[in-house]
């Protein structure tokens, strides 16, 4: 079966995960593949994201924990740092990716990345310029969006 | 069938075939990107194929639908024809690629990527029994 040799620190992370979750994140594994999650983040309280259930999925790839984990938004977000295909620009998935890290370390930078935008080193050049002109504006869009698309609903 | 390792996700699988599409493939006669970049599903792709040397189809620019659905890669997308062409695959009214007539489709494995579709097409043009068929008129459409 496709995850009969799961790597024992894949199956201790993932344990912790659901017996500890971290505030505002739950990840659970798919039942067919062991290394697939479902992911849920509320956007943190004071950012343009608050009051909304961000959905995300993450992958373990063959190469974890030597490998960072492929994460993306499924919910859409307007974020200089998310694209429209919820690519996320975090340098911890990218060169800073280190084997220390974990499936919540991950989870956490993504939610931090909510409540501090960046748009100096944007994915949505859009929507960084809007954020660097005009923040008061990008900020109604962001919690607009928010509203629209993670209410939870 | 057996699986040494869990396979990609359908989404992270696209995501893949996204990236090594937009960087550009080989000697670029296949190319291929996705249609609607706010499609979170990635589901409508169009390909490109340059028609092979030594063919009728040489130099020619061929333009493909993929659609790959909710079940791809465990099945194979459905593909066809924009570019009015003649192969003995593609059906002559609607343009769509005949899995039954055409291997990769017919024999589809999880691992092929639509770069594999299109390359074996590009190789299917210049089979014999497809490289001398008289072809329609160049920049016509199904």
């Amino acid at each position: 079966m496709a995850n009969s040799n799961l790597p024992r620190r894949i199956i201790k992370e993932t344990q912790r995960l659901l017996s500890e979750p971290a505030p505002g994140i739950s990840a659970s594994p798919s039942e067919e593949n062991m290394r697939y999650f479902n992911v849920m983040i509320l956007g943190p309280s004071q950012s343009p994201y608050e009051g909304g259930v961000f959905k995300l999925e993450l992958f373990l790839p063959e190469e974890y924990p030597m490998a960072a984990p492929k994460v993306r938004f499924l919910t859409k977000i307007y974020h200089p740092n998310i694209d429209k295909l919820g690519r996320i620009c975090l340098d911890i998935l990218k060169d800073k990716w280190s084997p220390a890290l974990q499936i919540r370390t991950v989870l956490l930078s993504i939610q931090a990345l909510l409540s501090a935008p960046n748009p100096d080193d944007p994915l949505s050049e859009n929507i960084a310029k809007h954020w660097k002109t005009n923040e008061t504006e990008a900020v109604e869009t962001a919690k607009e969006w928010t509203r629209l698309y993670a209410s939870g609903a | 069938m057996s699986f040494s390792f869990p396979s990609v996700p359908r989404n992270f699988r696209l995501l893949e075939e996204l990236e090594r599409g937009e960087k550009g493939i080989g000697d670029g006669t296949v190319s291929y990107g996705m249609d609607d970049g706010d499609d979170i599903y990635m589901r409508s792709w169009t390909g490109t194929i340059i028609g092979p040397h030594n063919s009728v189809h040489e130099g020619r620019i061929y333009q493909l639908k993929l659609f790959c659905d909710k079940d791809y890669p465990e099945k194979p997308p459905s593909v066809r024809f924009h570019s009015r062409v003649n192969m003995t695959c593609v059906n002559h009214e609607t343009g769509v690629v005949e899995p039954k007539k055409f291997g990769i489709l017919a024999n589809w494995q999880r691992e092929y990527t639509m770069e594999d579709i299109l390359t074996q097409l590009k190789k299917e043009m210049a089979a014999p029994h497809n490289r001398k068929l008289v072809q329609p008129p160049e920049g016509t459409y199904f």
